[in-house]
């Protein structure tokens, strides 16, 4: 892929693009657009300016901006098409039939960069060419230890070896160390004070009920959602591909992961009333240039994507900037669980193989497993308790 | 050798940072790290179903009475992926397991490790499963 600009990029997480005006429904005050600036044109956030990013020539001609409704939608257009990673030269994206840009086929988000950057990484935004080759060495060795040298608690947790994965052996093609780009630390931000007490509370009142049925069991092991699964879409160990299928007024996603399938309305309709709450919220979607941008609320509380809650809006922003790939961005903005919003970067590749049906359920014999392995446990404990108050 | 170890350990360490590890599910939750089992049988059936591949065995003892034994494997979508298809693992195949058992004592076992009597891994003929992985676009 592009090879990275780092002098750019570096501030580059910090240029937020104000999502469509209509759809915002409860958007937080983060992504009130800018006035003057028109939607989707990048502007300058206050952390950036904290930072003190270098001033690009964009904001040091902002004021001309505002006076130039021209000059600014021409600028707006130049820089919508420049993908947060680095383009260097420009590409013309195909269109459908009914003049769509082309995002059809099967892609895949697998890679082993992380969406946290590693604490062993912090402040280092980009490996070198060479610094990724060690990389991607090492975690293809560490993927592939014989682990039989640890503990078996750890052995069984980790369970496979990499033949039983598909995670991909190779970072992103921008070499970045985590696929977050902003806050500029690659780390999810904290959760404010009430979303941290909220998912301590859960913690406590699941502690000791983990397996007492299968609805106490993650939602991975009842194959209802995946968390990678999204929205937003995420690299997984396994199962890293999407097909996107394009009809007049529509885009429609398949997951291989639990295999859903998001159907996403493009004629500007609003969003279901907010007391419908849904396991993948409700996407809308609309073109901006090349890019398509699709606004999702109505989330339930049950995901807890990364401590999210319920009231989570989420704006994912697809460009193809070559023939291979797709460069998929998103934004979680959620002020009643995030001390602030934030965007990660994932490039989908072009993929020959299919996708397969994943349907999760049809042999899920491990939840069985799992909670007869919990009534042993419970039945060993009440032994040694029985045989101690003799 | 200690250079190796740290490696090693380096590297687990960024992979625990860069990965979930964990399958579909809590494999601790449902194979016991007390109880290592190393298998050697004889393939009776591959069930093909998500969201995890299980293998039946038949294992001889040394009485020479016969236990069947169900190995979890790794997801279809993946072996597929990897190459291996109905034909791979026929019926009276050889192989030996080495993971854990259930934890409710039943003839369950996590396949962490499956190899052919003469050690080569299961499926592949590299000794490195993360190379060459079909779906991986160059």
């Amino acid at each position: 892929m592009n090879s990275p600009r780092p002098a750019l990029a570096s501030c580059s997480g910090d240029w937020i693009r104000t999502p469509n005006p209509r759809f915002l429904t409860h958007v937080g005050q983060a992504f009130r657009p800018a006035a003057g600036l028109p939607p989707g044109a990048p502007r300058r956030s206050a952390a950036a300016a904290r930072k003190g990013c270098p001033t690009s020539s964009t904001e040091r001609g902002f004021s001309r901006f505002r006076r130039d409704p021209l000059l600014a939608s021409l600028a707006a257009v130049l820089l919508m098409s420049l993908p947060a990673a680095a383009q260097t030269k420009t590409w013309n994206a195909p269109k459908t039939p009914d003049g769509q840009p082309d995002l059809q086929g099967t892609w895949t988000n697998a890679t082993i960069t992380p969406l946290e950057r590693p604490d062993d990484l912090a402040g280092k935004e980009f490996l070198t060419s060479q610094e990724a080759a060690e990389y991607e060495k090492r975690i293809a060795q560490a993927n592939n230890a014989d682990r039989r040298d640890l503990p078996p608690e750890n052995d069984v947790g980790l369970a496979y070896n990499d033949f039983w994965y598909n995670r991909g052996t190779k970072i992103v093609g921008t070499r970045r160390t985590s696929l977050i780009v902003d806050p500029p630390d690659g780390k999810v931000p904290p959760l404010t004070p009430q979303a941290q007490k909220k998912q301590d509370d859960l913690r406590a009142a699941a502690r000791g009920h983990a397996s007492d049925g299968p609805e106490s069991r993650a939602l991975t092991e009842r194959c209802l959602l995946w968390p990678t699964a999204g929205p937003p879409m995420l690299p997984s160990f396994y199962n890293n591909n999407y097909q996107i299928v394009q009809g007049p007024g529509y885009v429609a996603i398949l997951v291989e992961m639990i295999h859903d399938v998001r159907v996403i309305p493009l004629d500007g309709r609003p969003h279901v009333s907010g007391n419908v709450r849904q396991w993948m919220g409700d996407s809308r979607g609309h073109w901006e240039g090349n890019t398509l941008v699709v606004d999702t609320t109505n989330f339930t509380d049950k995901t807890r994507f990364r401590g999210a809650d319920e009231k989570m809006h989420l704006v994912e922003r697809f460009t193809r900037v070559d023939a291979n790939t797709i460069m998929y961005e998103f934004t979680v903005d959620d002020p009643t669980a995030f001390t602030r919003s934030w965007r990660a970067q994932v490039p989908m590749r072009r993929t020959e193989s299919p996708v397969y049906e994943y349907a999760c359920h049809e042999g899920n014999y491990a939840m069985a497993g799992m909670l007869a392995g919990a009534r042993a446990d419970e039945k060993a404990a009440a032994n040694a308790a029985k045989t101690g108050s003799k | 050798m200690r250079t190796k170890l740290a490696v090693v350990m380096v590297g687990l360490g960024m992979l625990l940072a860069a990965v979930p590890v964990r399958a579909h599910h809590a494999f601790a939750a449902e194979f016991d790290s007390k109880k290592p089992v190393k298998l050697r049988g004889t393939v009776t059936k591959m069930e093909w179903i998500n969201p995890h591949a299980w293998i039946h065995i038949d294992v001889k003892n040394a009485d020479g009475s016969v236990t069947s034994w169900m190995v979890e494997g790794g997801t279809p979508n993946t072996l597929f992926r990897r190459g291996l298809t109905k034909d791979s693992l026929v019926e009276g195949t050889e192989i030996v397991v080495d993971g854990y058992q259930a934890k409710d004592g039943s003839n369950r076992a996590n396949g962490r490790d499956i190899t052919f009597p003469d050690g080569r891994k299961l499926f592949l003929g590299s000794g490195n499963a993360s190379e060459g992985a079909p779906s991986e676009p160059k």
